[in-house]
């Protein structure tokens, strides 16, 4: 019994993997660039490459509101069900930011977890300094914890009074949509 | 001899194969539902000519004045191209006219229409940017004038004046590097007909800020900039990512049902 149970579970494993592996992924990101049309958010510009179980951009520009907002070097799309995740590489972002944050920032992490379904955790490092966030999808409510660098405590006083200051001595931001 | 029926590597090999082809056929099926094609930012990539206020008022005096200079295919070859400023221009290739000025005296401007000579320069076509002017058989290209700032905005307290309004550039600079300030002082509200933009609406205008003293009113609704028309959030980051090269801001609002030109003149 435990073996054919052993066995039902290898199956559907091979069967999900296989399944993803071979599910149109660049069609889902074009499923995906329609609906963030809506909230007029547009990735253009970008080479998009399916390699087997996951998804790459290349030089990909974000425009919010028809405003070009930000260009990404890299993005790297996993989905694997059970573990997904969003890497952004090498993004600059627009002139438009310049008064309230550093224009460069190294990666941004999305991460999603079914072990973990309330929440979409976000981990970032930049000039800005470096940023651990939170997203509850039930209270839609945003925690950041943030470690400014130097520059950002020296040259972006106005960002900084955004933050409160933790007994820790970091900084948090905390906002519910 | 065994059965290769009876082979359990290929019951498990063949099983695999299945859902292989289950995989494979799913992932077709969904493919149907799915788009073919992405959503790219189309850049319409407009010329926009500088916006310029033109006193036609002096312009046709000057005219007057100058009228004996630019007769064509007459005038004095004293003047080198270098000392010309172009002014404004209008019309395209060959057909449309110039405004231009010596250095000497850069308010005396004059019409120059193409074929007519100006200070021994045939004007022989209007380019986006530039006028062609011809001697003795060369072609001089003379460039827009660069308009620098110079001096300080003037405000008119005239309400209903259609004067233009002088404003600091260090006021400018104020709000470039504290934006949060824009927001302490005025309140915009999109209006939208449908999906479209139809300008933007003054909410909330702070008593005695320096909002106030350009001229705006609650309940004005901007529509124009530098005679764009401001139909999305694109529009309105265009003018304002060029505002610090600019030396004249026109305005268009609707205010009680009527539209309204504000103008303001950018000084140090």
């Amino acid at each position: 019994m435990v073996k054919k149970v052993s066995l039902f579970f290898a199956y559907f494993a091979f069967f999900l993997l296989a399944l993803m592996y071979f599910t149109p992924k660049e069609n889902l990101y074009y499923l995906l660039e329609k609906e963030l049309r809506t909230y007029d958010l547009i990735i253009s510009n970008e080479g998009v490459k399916d390699s087997g179980f996951t998804l790459n951009l290349e030089n990909a520009d974000l425009f919010i509101k028809s405003i070009k907002s930000a260009n990404a070097k890299a993005v790297n799309v996993n989905f694997f069900a059970l573990y997904n995740s969003v890497k952004i590489s090498d993004i600059t972002l627009s002139n438009v930011a310049a008064s309230f944050i550093p224009l460069q920032i190294d990666e941004l992490r999305f991460t999603y977890s079914i072990f973990n379904p309330l929440n979409i955790n976000v981990y970032g490092i930049g000039e800005f300094g470096e940023a651990e966030a939170a997203f509850n999808v039930l209270e839609r409510s945003l925690h950041i914890d943030v470690k400014p660098s130097d520059k950002m405590k020296k040259e972006y006083k106005n960002s900084m009074r955004q933050l409160q200051k933790s007994q820790e001595g970091g900084y948090s931001y905390d906002k519910t949509f | 001899m065994i059965k290769l029926s009876n082979s359990l590597l290929l019951g498990i090999f063949t099983k695999l194969l299945v859902l292989l082809v289950v995989a494979k056929g799913l992932s077709l099926a969904i493919l149907a539902y799915l788009p073919s094609d992405g959503v790219e930012m189309a850049q319409i990539k407009n010329y926009q000519p500088q916006y310029k206020r033109v006193d036609f008022k002096v312009m046709i005096q000057n005219t007057q004045e100058n009228s004996k200079t630019i007769s064509p295919r007459t005038g004095s070859n004293s003047v080198s191209i270098t000392n010309m400023i172009l002014k404004g221009l209008y019309g395209k290739k060959n057909s449309g006219f110039v405004i231009v000025a010596l250095k000497s005296s850069v308010k005396k401007t004059s019409i120059v229409a193409v074929g007519e000579v100006f200070s021994g320069f045939t004007l022989k076509s209007i380019d986006l940017t530039s006028a062609i002017f011809i001697k003795d058989s060369k072609e001089y290209v003379l460039e827009l004038e660069k308009t620098k700032s110079t001096g300080s905005v003037t405000t008119i307290d005239e309400e209903n004046s259609d004067e233009p309004k002088s404003v600091q550039k260090s006021d400018i600079s104020f709000y470039e590097k504290n934006p949060k300030e824009i927001w302490k002082d005025i309140s915009i509200q999109e209006i939208k007909n449908a999906q479209e933009i139809e300008g933007f609406k003054v909410t909330r205008i702070a008593q005695k800020s320096k909002m106030a003293g350009l001229g705006l009113k609650k309940g004005d609704m901007i529509i124009k900039a530098n005679n764009i028309e401001l139909k999305s959030y694109k529009d309105v980051m265009d003018i304002y990512s060029k505002i610090n090269t600019l030396d004249t801001i026109q305005i268009v609002v609707v205010r009680n049902n009527q539209e309204k030109e504000l103008i303001y003149e950018i000084h140090e």
